[in-house]
């Protein structure tokens, strides 16, 4: 490894050096300098060679001179930066000491740097090292960066084919458990029917799990596709209400809707928002103490509606308030039946409106508990 | 459920014609017929005639798309129901342009499938069985 003081980690060993002077002595000395550093040098005599020779021998960085015969080395920088774009090696430019303007229009033609002839082996050393650091740098991030979004790509994918493979077969234990419950294949002693509602719950939560899984893969890797139409946010809203009654029904929880004077349209996929009701409602009655009533009003202006649920639970702690919409933002407050949360719901929810170009917050009431408020641009 | 006749359910995951066909005996079918793919699935129906075929969409040998073809070529008034997993809307309108009366999300709650597959029966059959003609698109 390198041992550089600035950069310890990064081996600079075998990047390439296109020198260009049309002065063979000038040359002669700038290798002098490089020879112990490990660099691959290629001379070129002209602007036109140093064009030619950038092409085959592909140089990490170019010295140019700026004074040549023919073309010189501010054209030469232009026309590698034009030909190469931001795949040019950076050009650090050489120019007499007298030259102060060169310096100002070597920058201007694309330069990053420039050295001072007669060199000073220490500088041109110092500075080469510099800029051939920075260009690796900014390889391995480019590097980095690509190796993990491809990571992550395939992080999703797996997590996508895992929950999608995991779906059927937990579907089915979970219908068939609700079957026999129901007495579907004869009548079940007590403890028969405990162990059967036993299965049916810890399917119904793994299944619920992997759908949420399935649905972050899926919105992450852009695959949320929405199919929109005009759609009454009463309705939804009221259909939610009555399926989530049931359920609720057995923490003795009543979920009540306040029906508008108004019945507002927005243009939204109805599943996905669905899904959003469905969750905030679902949220509000496992935060709630049992006989909890939570209610659901509508609300519209002139340019957004939306619905907010309003619970009995402990509120939103100011010091999570962060965590809240984001994946796996799981508070320290706790369901308060022992139910299950992935703490993947209302990152979901926050996606699914967003995607709708709604906005998704809460508010805490005091004393009383939160508010999770969904508006949404009304159809004009 | 109020309905008499006969259902042809093709799916390739046994645990899934399981968990369906015991649903419909609970829902009062009595003649369920069944197939783990396209291909047998068709021998089956063209010997037993059943009145409503419930078609999963992803299967190996035949997928259901390619067996929803090859039955609307032998009845062109069959009723199928495409049973899928994952909503695909594509793969839905697609089955539906070519015939299908209605899908199902296996995943869904048994009431819900069960719910699903009442609303179908209503609208394609008259109340004593018979087949109440081409099948409305579903919703």
């Amino acid at each position: 490894m390198d041992a550089s003081p600035i950069h310890p980690s990064i081996d600079l060993k075998g990047r390439r050096i296109l020198a260009v002077d049309d002065d063979r002595i000038n040359l002669r000395i700038i290798g002098g300098i490089l020879r112990h550093e490990g660099y691959e040098l290629a001379e070129a005599a002209s602007g036109e060679q140093a064009l030619e020779l950038y092409a085959t021998f592909h140089p990490n960085l170019v010295l140019l001179d700026v004074m040549m015969p023919g073309i010189d080395g501010f054209t030469t920088c232009r026309t590698l930066k034009k030909t190469y774009g931001d795949k040019c090696a950076p050009v650090i430019f050489v120019t007499a000491k007298s030259e102060a303007d060169d310096v100002v229009m070597g920058f201007d033609a694309g330069g990053v740097d420039y050295l001072t002839k007669p060199f000073r082996p220490k500088e041109v050393v110092a500075r080469i090292r510099t800029h051939l650091s920075n260009q690796r740098l900014v390889e391995q991030q480019k590097d980095l960066v690509e190796q993990l979004s491809k990571a992550n790509a395939a992080k999703d994918r797996f997590l996508g084919m895992c929950a999608h493979d995991l779906r059927n077969p937990l579907s089915s234990i979970r219908g068939l458990a609700e079957l026999m419950d129901e007495s579907a294949i004869g009548t079940l002693s007590p403890e028969q029917r405990e162990i059967v509602q036993t299965i049916h719950g810890a399917s119904q939560s793994m299944l619920l799990l992997v759908n949420e899984l399935l649905d972050v893969a899926t919105i992450e890797a852009g695959h949320l596709k929405l199919d929109r139409a005009p759609t009454s946010i009463y309705e939804i809203v009221e259909r939610s209400v009555h399926l989530s009654n049931i359920e609720a029904a057995k923490k003795n929880t009543r979920i009540e809707i306040v029906k508008p004077r108004t019945l507002p349209m927005v243009d939204v996929d109805r599943n996905k928002m669905r899904q959003v009701v469905d969750n905030l409602i679902n949220n509000a009655v496992k935060y709630s103490p049992r006989g909890s009533t939570i209610t659901v009003l509508i609300h519209s202006s002139a340019t957004v509606a939306g619905f907010s649920v309003r619970d009995n639970g402990p509120g939103i702690p100011e010091n999570e308030r962060h965590k809240l919409f984001k994946d796996y933002g799981r508070l320290s407050t706790k369901p308060t039946d022992g139910e299950k949360s992935t703490g993947l719901g209302l990152a979901i929810c926050r996606k699914i409106v967003e995607a709708h170009n709604g906005t998704i917050g809460v508010d805490n009431i005091p004393g009383r508990g939160a508010e999770f408020i969904v508006s949404l641009p009304v159809i004009i | 459920m109020n309905f008499s006749g006969s259902i042809l359910l093709v799916d390739d995951e046994s645990h899934i014609r399981k968990f369906i066909s015991l649903l419909l005996r609970h829902l009062g079918v009595t003649r369920i017929f069944e197939a783990p793919n396209g291909m047998e699935a068709l021998e089956v129906f063209k010997r037993e005639k059943p009145d409503l075929v419930m078609l999963d969409v992803n299967m190996p040998v035949m997928d259901g798309i390619e067996t929803l073809r090859a039955l609307k070529q032998l009845d062109p008034d069959c009723v199928v129901v495409m049973l899928t997993s994952l909503a695909n809307r594509q793969t839905i309108d697609q089955a539906v342009a070519l015939g299908a009366a209605n899908y199902i999300r296996k995943d869904a709650p048994s009431e819900e499938i069960g719910r699903a597959l009442s609303e179908t029966i209503d609208t394609c059959f008259e109340p004593d069985g018979t087949d109440a003609g081409a099948p409305p698109s579903p919703q």
